[in-house]
Formats: C-alpha cells, structure tokens, sequence
C-alpha cells in the first residue's frame, strides 16, 4: 500500500502553460508599456517574499511539531516537507535582486549626507547584504534539507536514529529561523523605508509567513484530497489544520494591531510615516487586508463543523493567502515602486509565474516518496487520531 | 437494592471500556453515562452524545460584551464626559480596542461557566451522588440502564472476553 503522489504529464503542462503565459506577459508588459524597473523589482521582491515565506512557514510547522513529539501531524508531513523544496530555488531568485538593488533599495544608491542613512550603514551595505543573505540562505536550506533526508531515510528503513536526529535538527532550525526570519525581513522589506522602523515587524512578517504556509497546507492537503490521495488524512487532522489556522490569524491580526497602536498613540513623526503613505494612498487595501485577514478566517472557521469541512476551509484558506499577499504588497509596494505601487497586470502574472514555479517544484518533491512514512514511530498515533 | 435503576461495570484502564462500550452499544443496551477520572477522547462521539452548546452561548455572550464595552466608551467620550488625551479626538476607536477585547473575553468566559452551572445544575450545596468514589481516582465507569431487563448476568455475557474488575447492580 506504499502510496505515492504521481506527478502527471497532465499537472505538468498545465502548470508549464500558466509558467509561460504569465512570463510572456510579464515580458510583454515591460516592453510595451514602460512599466518602471523599481514596480517590477518591487513585484520579484514580493513575490521572492511571499512563496519563500510560505515554504520557511512549512518548515516551522514541521519542525514545531516535531520537536514537541506531536504525533497528529505525522500523516501529512510529507506536504510541508515538500513546501520546503522551494528554498533553494527562492535562494537564487533572491540572488537576482542584486541587479535591481538600486532601482528599489534607496539606501544603496543615495547621494549626499543622510544623518539616518549614515548611523546605520554598518549594516545597510551592499556587500554585508549580500553576506547575510548568503548566511540565511544556508541555514535554511541545510537544515531543511537534512530534515528531508532524514524523512527520506525513515522510509526505507525503520532505524529509530534519523527520526532522533530529523528532531535535533529540526531543534536548531526553530532558533535560526526565529532570528533569520526577523533580520531578513529587516533586510528585504523594512530597509525599503530606511528612515523608518518598528521593533515589532519582524514578528510580523514571521506570522504573517506561518499563516500563509497553514493556508497554502490545507489548500494542497484539499487537492491531494480531491485527486484521490491520502485516505488516511480525516476530518480530524484538518480540523487541526483551521484550528491552527484560525489561530494564528488572531494573532496575526494582534500583531498588526500591536504595530498601529503603539505608533498610533505615539504620533512621532519618524514613524507614522510608514501609515500615512498607505493610508493617504491605499486606503482601501489597508483596511480589505484587516477584514480579509481577520475576519474572514474569524468568521469562517469559528465554527467546528465548518473547520472539519475540507473545501469550506480550503476556501477560507484560498482567501487568506489572497490577504496576505495584499498583506506583502501593502509592506513592499508603496516603498519600493512609490508612485508606481498597483495591483495590475504586471503583479497578477508575476505572481502566477512564481505560483507556478512553486507548486511544480513542490510536486516534483512530493512526487520523489511514498506520501505515508511508514516507519515514522508516530505513525500509528496519527493514524488513529481524535480531536 | 431490590429495584436498581443501573448496573455499573468497573475497569481499571480506558481500553477495555472504550470496547465494552462498542459491544454493549452492539448488544443493544442503553447507556445512562461513562465515569472517568480523566477525559477519554473520542468517548463523547462513540456514546453519540450531542455537541455542548456552550460554545455558541460564548459567542453570543462575546459580541454583546464586544458591543456593550466599545458602546460604553464611545458613550463615555464623546456624551458624557468628553476629555482629551494626548490630542486624539474623542472618538478615538484604536484605544478602546484593548478594552473591549477584555471584556469580550470577560462575558464570554462569564457567560460559558455560569451555563455550564445552570446546566449541570450545581449550586452551592449540590451534592453528588457518585456510584462509587474511586470513579476520582483510578476506576473507570460504565452505567448500564436496568429499566428495559438488564442484570449482571446477561452483562457479563456480553462483555466476556473483556477485562472487567466488577459488574453489581
């Protein structure tokens, strides 16, 4: 009964054609209408941010479980573990962005004296960047791949060893993962204001990562479902999917909360600039990103029977991935394209371009195992699970 | 006692009660209610008990302490007593949020141990009737309805095979 996921010649094309398409017009698009370098830039960057982050989440969601010796999850894990396969390739999407620093990074470029600019230039420089993000980059991809391969090992052979050390690893990537997350989003996304900061963003970013990782999750979990896949995953394990879901949405939604508060109730110049030019500019994304990324997830599965109902959290879940990519938008956008920041075209197929990068590299994954680990010692814990 | 209302089955692990409750639900027998010194997952949904409307009335009682304590402050500071903080207007929605999350939370939770009481009916002097005081300690408890002929005996016929400490009426 070893069953595997096939990645058919038919997912196959199709995710090709949308690939294609969407490179065709993205190029299209460039050409012909003159669309500024720092918007697509800025669209790379987002798009780099937000499909990295959901394979990051994946592995924080592996590794959180494991190393508190869950045993629910164990049926599934093969689906975040194959979300991870995608670091390697953001890695060299991210490299890219070296030719478009100037277009969208301010500080690397800037002409004259900046006071602000000066005092953080020990980190904020072109070459330290890069260093760090080779750093980060490593990490991830190392740790996610020995938790991997240790999965890998464990389904061929039953040694109790792989899984001991898969927990150890998993153990370090939960404390790198916590520091690289917030740094590289210091890095990427609030160095596009340089002027401005926020003690609290980076724990923004890293929830508002996990929440579109449970998100993406329980949507593939509902395609595997549908094509046939994983009898043993039941009504249990996804009610555990919302709940985490519906969880971490409320806190993301703290989150959000916590940073608009404090810099609200202060009212210090220095830092509501970073509100007042969403707000003056983009006031209906703001506030759509709060009632889809809140509400919606609150309302939606606040419910048990509408968390144990696969499509009905599937959908739910297809909506909070569309709010925190207005989520992202709403961080990079206005900073980096400035008056160029819009939903268009260009985003739209970038962002079909990367979603079909990822999920071809995620099934190719997926397709390289068994989707059971058989010999997984919480196996029979997961199988037999109740919530 | 010469007309029991139940017959109670003794075991000493959940296992064994968790199948004794498959086969006497097999055998047709009702079921008054399971004793156990700790929550037992899955039992609620075998003996097909109906979902605790608790929840719902934490709902409820949630969005009207929401409604009841954003009301109030917005009442508060533009109405009764306006003052101003810091030159925020008086209607300064961002800072009544972290109140009205508390006494969201407040009612809700409120609410949801007083039904939980009502329901259950336990007031002060409630005393419990226990079919047997180790059901707080160790013992794990099934209570068979005696109205429609069940004895000890024909109990036992059912659950042999199953590791029971004791079955009285």
């Amino acid at each position: 009964m070893e069953e595997q996921f096939i990645f058919r010649k038919q997912y196959r094309n199709i995710l090709i054609i949308i690939m294609a398409a969407a490179l065709l017009i993205v190029l299209t698009v460039m050409i012909a209408s003159g669309t500024g370098a720092s918007r697509i830039w800025a669209n790379i960057l987002l798009n780099n941010q937000f499909f990295l982050g959901i394979a990051l989440g994946a592995a924080f969601f592996v590794a959180v479980n494991r190393v508190a010796l869950s045993g629910w999850h164990t049926v599934l894990q093969r689906l975040p573990d194959s979300m991870t396969a995608f670091i390697p390739v953001a890695f060299v999407l991210m490299l890219i962005m070296y030719f478009g620093m100037n277009s969208i990074y301010h500080w690397s470029h800037y002409e004259g004296y900046d006071e602000i600019l000066e005092g953080k230039k020990a980190w904020l420089n072109v070459p330290f960047f890069f260093i760090r993000l080779i750093f980060y980059f490593t990490g991830w991809i190392a740790l996610t791949w020995l938790m991997r391969k240790n999965t890998e090992s464990l389904m061929v052979s039953s040694d109790l060893k792989y899984h001991n050390r898969r927990k150890i690893f998993a153990g370090i990537y939960l404390v790198f993962f916590g520091i690289t997350v917030s740094a590289s989003s210091w890095d990427w996304i609030m160095s596009l204001e340089p002027h401005w900061y926020s003690t609290i963003f980076g724990w923004y970013v890293l929830i508002g990562m996990f929440v579109t990782s449970l998100a993406f999750l329980i949507i593939f979990a509902w395609f595997l479902k549908r094509a046939g896949y994983l009898p043993q995953l039941r009504d249990d394990h996804i009610h555990d999917l919302s709940i985490l879901l519906f969880a971490f949405s409320v806190f993301w939604s703290y989150e959000w909360y916590a940073e608009y508060f404090l810099i609200w109730y202060g009212h210090l110049p220095e830092e509501t600039s970073y509100y007042i030019t969403r707000l003056d500019d983009h006031k209906l994304l703001f506030y759509l990103n709060l009632v889809i990324n809140f509400l919606v997830p609150f309302f939606g599965l606040i419910r048990v029977r509408s968390k144990r109902n696969l499509s009905w959290a599937a959908l739910v879940a297809a909506v909070v991935l569309i709010g925190h990519w207005i989520d992202y938008w709403l961080m990079i956008m206005p900073g980096a394209a400035g008056e160029e920041a819009a939903i268009g075209i260009p985003e739209i197929s970038m962002t079909l371009l990367y979603a079909g990068l990822f999920i071809f590299v995620v099934f190719r994954s997926l397709a390289r195992g068994p989707l059971v680990v058989k010999n997984d010692p919480f196996l029979e814990e997961s199988l037999s699970y109740e919530s | 006692m010469d007309n029991p209302k139940y017959i109670s089955v003794y075991f000493d692990d959940e296992d064994p009660m968790r199948e004794a409750v498959k086969k006497l639900l097999a055998g047709r027998e009702t079921i008054i209610d399971v004793l156990t010194p700790f929550p037992v997952h899955g039992i609620d949904r075998l003996l097909s008990i109906r979902r605790s409307r608790i929840p719902v009335g934490g709902f409820i009682f949630g969005i009207l302490g929401a409604a009841f304590a954003f009301g109030f402050m917005t009442w508060v500071f533009t109405v009764s007593y306006p003052l101003i903080f810091g030159g925020k207007p008086f209607f300064a929605a961002p800072s009544f949020i972290p109140i009205t999350f508390e006494v969201t939370v407040l009612f809700s939770g409120l609410a949801m141990a007083f039904a939980f009481l009502i329901r259950s009916k336990l007031k002060p002097d409630s005393r419990f009737n226990s079919p047997d005081e180790r059901i707080t300690d160790d013992r794990f408890v099934i209570l068979v309805d005696a109205a429609n002929g069940a004895t000890p005996e024909k109990i036992g016929a059912v659950l042999s095979g199953i590791r029971t400490l004791e079955i009285k009426a």
